[in-house]
């Protein structure tokens, strides 16, 4: 689905912020790309969109190199960015000119959205609420039939309702032809929707597992006290301590992402060293 | 190579409609303005004016056409110049080239026939009510087919180009932009001229207005070549520009 073999890219001459950047992504899966704040998450995913130019290296995504912007690329990839414009105009019109850029667009499917989402379809777009607006793109986006949906924040400005509607939706969208990538720093919205992991620290993949290989390397328990040894990271909490550490017991625990991430960022090389063996 | 993913015909049309359906109420409003404008103007010219024949239209024509054209340029890639449209306008499954003549075909073409066609039913209508109000003048009727309105077509068609480059390099103001930009280009180009042709423009301390002076001379073969530079080759220069400016943007 997507192939990057040694993608630099800088905005700056003197400040790279990928360089010599791999990933390959298969599809069939809701990957979840975390990252501290400028660490480079929407950057890489406006390079896989094709919105910015790599300055070296190999891009294939969805058989096109996404630099090139060919119809039938932008037809099987479908970005909702964190912020966005919607025209003034109806549902309707919009889907009217819009969906037949999409051969696969499927309309009954997209009303299914709009109703699930409870969507104002008499209302202008412009005039929607933006979690209204979001959720609008979103219905859009999955009836494209698109292989590639691409999400920047998709849970920022959602109401409680709307997060879990939106977790139901995109995990039953979800098929082996298609992958989807979510950008998000609310890890817990996303909590049991993303697998796998990815991981991006200082224009590097610093960690990209699956839910699979993180339960069997890691466990993350709630102590009172402190562990001698294996502890890879941890956390003061209410009434003691959250703990990640290496799991021994091979006993399967609840996932935390936040601790997680936390975990990865303050100790790679130690996380690094776990998941090689 | 293949060729649906640089042209399609059916992609372009659904541009232009596209187009027509996000723009139809500016476009009208332009068209409301416009002529309303032409029209007091013309009432205008009645009241105050000393003739008992008004000229045609044609000096309006030329004039409403080539202003009004160069906005409608500066504008046609109005969603590059807000960052958050740019991601739905290079989103858009279509192909570079396809967007470019989308554009080209609603600022360049359908500007022209509909603009004239338009300006047909005005100028009867504008002459019909001015001869109501003022029946001692008598207004002409308006050929689209006469000599003003031909070279004011053929001058915009070349020019118009110019203000689609704008349109893809400047972010907002573009219309005020592309005319600053082609005033310090005129007087760059004009000082050049100066400097090369000063001694010729000054014979015998007179300025020359004819030709003769310099026929035959390589100068004159330069300016030759300059006119033909002007008529064939800067509209294709500037639409070239203006694909490829398209093509390398990014967010």
């Amino acid at each position: 689905m997507i192939k990057i073999e040694n993608l630099s890219f800088s905005y700056n001459k003197n400040y790279p912020l990928f360089d010599q950047l791999n990933l390959t992504l298969p599809s069939g899966n809701i990957y979840g790309l975390l990252g501290k704040n400028g660490a480079g998450k929407t950057t890489l995913l406006k390079i896989i969109s094709g919105l910015l130019f790599p300055k070296h290296g190999k891009l294939d995504v969805v058989g096109f190199q996404p630099k090139d912007r060919y119809p039938q690329f932008l037809s099987e990839i479908y970005m909702i960015p964190e912020e966005f414009s919607l025209p003034s105009m109806k549902m309707e019109n919009f889907v009217r000119i819009n969906s037949p850029f999409y051969p696969r667009f499927n309309y009954s499917l997209f009303k299914e959205y709009v109703n699930e989402f409870k969507l104002p379809k008499e209302q202008k777009l412009s005039n929607m609420s933006y979690g209204q607006k979001k959720n609008f793109l979103l219905s859009f986006g999955l009836a494209t039939d698109c292989k590639l949906l691409i999400l920047d924040e998709p849970t920022n400005g959602l109401d409680i309702p709307s997060k879990s509607q939106f977790r139901k939706i995109l995990a039953n969208a979800i098929h082996e032809e298609r992958s989807f990538i979510i950008s998000t720093h609310q890890v817990r919205d996303m909590e049991n929707l993303i697998d796998p992991i990815i991981i991006l620290d200082e224009g590097q993949i610093i960690f990209f597992h699956d839910y699979e290989q993180i339960s069997r390397k890691l466990a993350i328990t709630k102590q009172t006290e402190l562990p001698d040894n294996n502890v890879v990271y941890y956390e003061s909490s209410l009434g003691g301590y959250t703990v990640v550490k290496e799991n021994t017991t091979m006993e399967e625990t609840r996932m935390n992402l936040e601790i997680l991430f936390n975990a990865v960022v303050s100790n790679k090389e130690k996380m690094n060293e776990l998941f090689k063996s | 190579m293949k060729l649906t993913n640089y042209f399609d015909i059916s992609r372009i049309s659904l541009l232009l409609k596209m187009e027509f359906c996000r723009s139809r109420k500016a476009m009208l409003m332009t068209f409301v303005i416009t002529f309303g404008f032409l029209f007091i103007g013309l009432i205008l010219e009645s009241v105050f004016g000393f003739e008992k024949v008004i000229k045609s239209h044609q000096g309006s024509y030329a004039a409403a056409l080539i202003i009004g054209g160069f906005i409608l340029s500066s504008l046609t890639f109005n969603d590059l110049s807000n960052p958050l449209k740019r991601y739905n306008y290079l989103m858009l499954p279509a192909s570079t080239l396809e967007k470019f003549l989308s554009m080209w075909l609603l600022a360049c073409v359908s500007w022209v026939v509909m603009f004239t066609l338009a300006f047909i039913v005005y100028a009867l209508a504008a002459n019909t009510i001015a001869h109501l109000l003022f029946s001692n003048i008598t207004y002409q009727a308006f050929d689209p087919l006469g000599k003003i309105p031909m070279n004011a077509i053929r001058y915009y068609i070349v020019l118009q180009g110019i203000f689609m480059v704008g349109a893809v390099h400047f972010k907002g103001y573009v219309f005020p932009k592309t005319i600053f930009a082609l005033l310090l280009f005129s007087i760059v180009c004009g000082i050049i001229f100066y400097i090369t042709m000063s001694d010729l423009l000054q014979l015998n301390g007179e300025y020359i207005n004819e030709y003769s002076a310099i026929k035959g001379t390589p100068l004159h073969k330069a300016w030759i070549f300059t006119q033909w530079l002007f008529w064939w080759m800067l509209a294709p220069l500037c639409w070239g520009i203006t694909y490829f400016g398209l093509k390398e943007q990014e967010v």
